[in-house]
């Protein structure tokens, strides 16, 4: 275990992430890089990215308090030294997701008000069951709850957001592609790590299963509301501006072309497949809430 | 130098949106970490310590372990319960910061040769320190801000910043530049403490006697902490630096006096 942690130092984070791949960044992107005026002058297009921008700040905001939690439940000194480095990481995306706002028009003044006109309140109900469980200082359901659960959607969905803002939105691109950087040395900490409490402690399964079942309900919920609403992103519709590329894909989708129940079904596909995946890492089975 | 080279010459909201940032956090650490691994220029070579100095410098690296636990313990802590997205993304830097610390220091003790490092702290914490310890933890447990950041960013970024500038002073030379890192940190998360502290006193001037009774409280712990560290480094009474008083100065430049 020792050994698996030094990979997880603040120095290493410090050479890989800050002086690595943001090196040269501001907010997360290159200095010269702005939103497409195509989409700030767009009313629908500019509400769609409010709209979205908004669930990553949720997200982000939620991950920031769990994992800021988290420190303090900690067993050892090299977890504390990690959960250190994704509280900044944390702090950072809402940090970059926030300045995104302000860069599509939203005022400082109205931001709060902008994130209760938009959030999803699927996304804040599964936000409730993750921080009972950091609230309790409950160290093993947390990680699950927090790098597993919350890290693996987010980044599933930082990809699918990606996908879509490749050759639309180079800076919005770039943004992400930082913080999905991060988010894979989480989910990593996270299989690493509770994979040996999970051993350890047994007993303590079938709660964390349950959390992951309401967590997963509650995610999918998320998921179908916002397709329902936003649609996919909004930069691999048809009408964007794609800079003479291709249509962009996402699971073998024309994101272009796809349905948003198509998109819903490829992107909850991809969660739930990866979280069975890593559940099974740790000894954990995946629970179906239906 | 434009306004945004010189945070004091923007407004007051603007310049809390830009010292409380991931941003100004990274610039300010990268002139003074870059190129050190744990905090140490990699050419930077050891001197022969004596046994009781390298045993007295044991001691000494599980105090200051202790300390940055407690910090660490408690910025995180902080973050659940701070007023605002500003506090809680500085507090964010703090607690990199302060696992940064904990790490260098534990880096240190290996390289002395400290085979176990949590045995030693539990073994060689000094008892006033770790009351202290206890008593910011809850503050920190009861989401008392105003305390919490007194306790926390007034008063043991003062005495860290009080001890560890005058041992960089008399130090070996690693040790030296690890501490002078820290004490970089240190004068920032000072500054969170007196900005924050300061407009609430000044919105709320009732508040200066409340934190006066904690600090009355802590102060206490904090000058027997001073004394014990001393005694463990082996410094003779008359030789001492006058902690005490550097201390009891810096946070009355906060403007909390005795």
């Amino acid at each position: 275990m020792v050994d698996f942690l030094s990979n997880y130092s603040i120095q290493k984070w410090l050479e890989s992430c800050p002086q690595g791949y943001l090196e040269d960044t501001i907010y997360g992107h290159g200095a010269d890089e702005r939103e497409p005026e195509e989409l700030l002058q767009n009313d629908d297009y500019r509400e769609q990215q409010i709209r979205t921008t908004v669930q990553l700040i949720a997200g982000e905001r939620c991950a920031l308090a769990a994992s800021s939690g988290l420190v303090n439940a900690a067993p050892d000194q090299a977890s504390k030294t990690f959960l250190a480095t994704q509280t900044l990481d944390e702090g950072r995306h809402v940090e970059i997701f926030t300045q995104r706002l302000f860069d599509l028009g939203v005022k400082p003044n109205d931001l709060e008000s902008t994130i209760a006109t938009y959030i999803n309140p699927h996304l804040g109900k599964f936000a409730e069951v993750l921080l009972e469980k950091i609230d309790k200082k409950d160290f093993v359901a947390g990680v699950v709850g927090q790098n597993i659960v919350l890290e693996g959607m987010a980044f599933s969905v930082f990809e699918m957001l990606h996908a879509g803002a490749e050759a639309a939105n180079p800076k919005f691109a770039r943004t992400l592609s930082g913080t999905i950087a991060d988010e894979r040395r989480h989910v990593g900490f996270g299989e690493n790590r509770i994979g040996d409490l999970i051993r350890r402690y047994p007993e303590k399964k079938p709660e964390v299963q349950r959390m992951q079942r309401d967590m997963t309900k509650h995610m999918l919920a998320t998921f179908h509301e916002a397709f329902a609403r936003n649609g996919g992103p909004a930069e691999a519709r048809p009408s964007a501006p794609q800079k003479g590329k291709p249509a962009p894909t996402y699971q073998g989708l024309n994101m272009a072309e796809a349905s948003n129940e198509e998109m819903e079904g490829a992107l909850s596909a991809t969660v739930l497949k990866e979280f069975k995946t890593r559940l099974g890492r740790i000894g954990l089975e995946y629970q179906s809430p239906v | 130098m434009t306004e945004a080279d010189n945070p004091h010459e923007l407004g007051e909201a603007e310049f809390r949106a830009t010292v409380h940032s991931f941003e100004f956090w990274f610039e300010a650490v990268e002139g003074y970490l870059h190129g050190r691994p744990y905090g140490v220029s990699p050419g930077l070579e050891e001197v022969d310590l004596t046994e009781r100095q390298r045993d007295g410098l044991i001691t000494t690296l599980c105090n200051y372990c202790v300390g940055e636990t407690a910090a660490l313990d408690a910025s995180s802590g902080m973050i659940g319960f701070a007023p605002d997205r500003g506090a809680k993304i500085f507090l964010a830097t703090q607690v990199v910061d302060e696992g940064r610390h904990l790490e260098v220091l534990l880096h240190r003790m290996k390289q002395l040769g400290v085979a176990d490092p949590d045995a030693e702290i539990a073994r060689r914490a000094n008892r006033s320190l770790l009351k202290f310890k206890d008593r910011l933890l809850e503050f920190v447990d009861a989401r008392d801000w105003e305390a919490s950041v007194f306790a926390q960013n007034v008063i043991l970024e003062c005495l860290e910043f009080t001890v560890f500038r005058h041992h960089a002073g008399t130090a070996d030379p690693v040790t030296a530049e690890m501490l002078r890192g820290i004490v970089s940190d240190e004068r920032r998360h000072m500054g969170f403490g007196e900005n924050d502290l300061g407009r609430r006193l000044l919105t709320a001037p009732h508040t200066h006697d409340r934190l006066y009774k904690i600090k009355r409280q802590l102060d206490s712990l904090v000058l027997d902490t001073f004394a014990e560290t001393m005694g463990e480094l082996g410094i003779e009474r008359e030789e001492r630096p006058d902690l005490a008083g550097d201390y009891l100065a810096a946070v009355a430049r906060l403007g909390f006096r005795s």
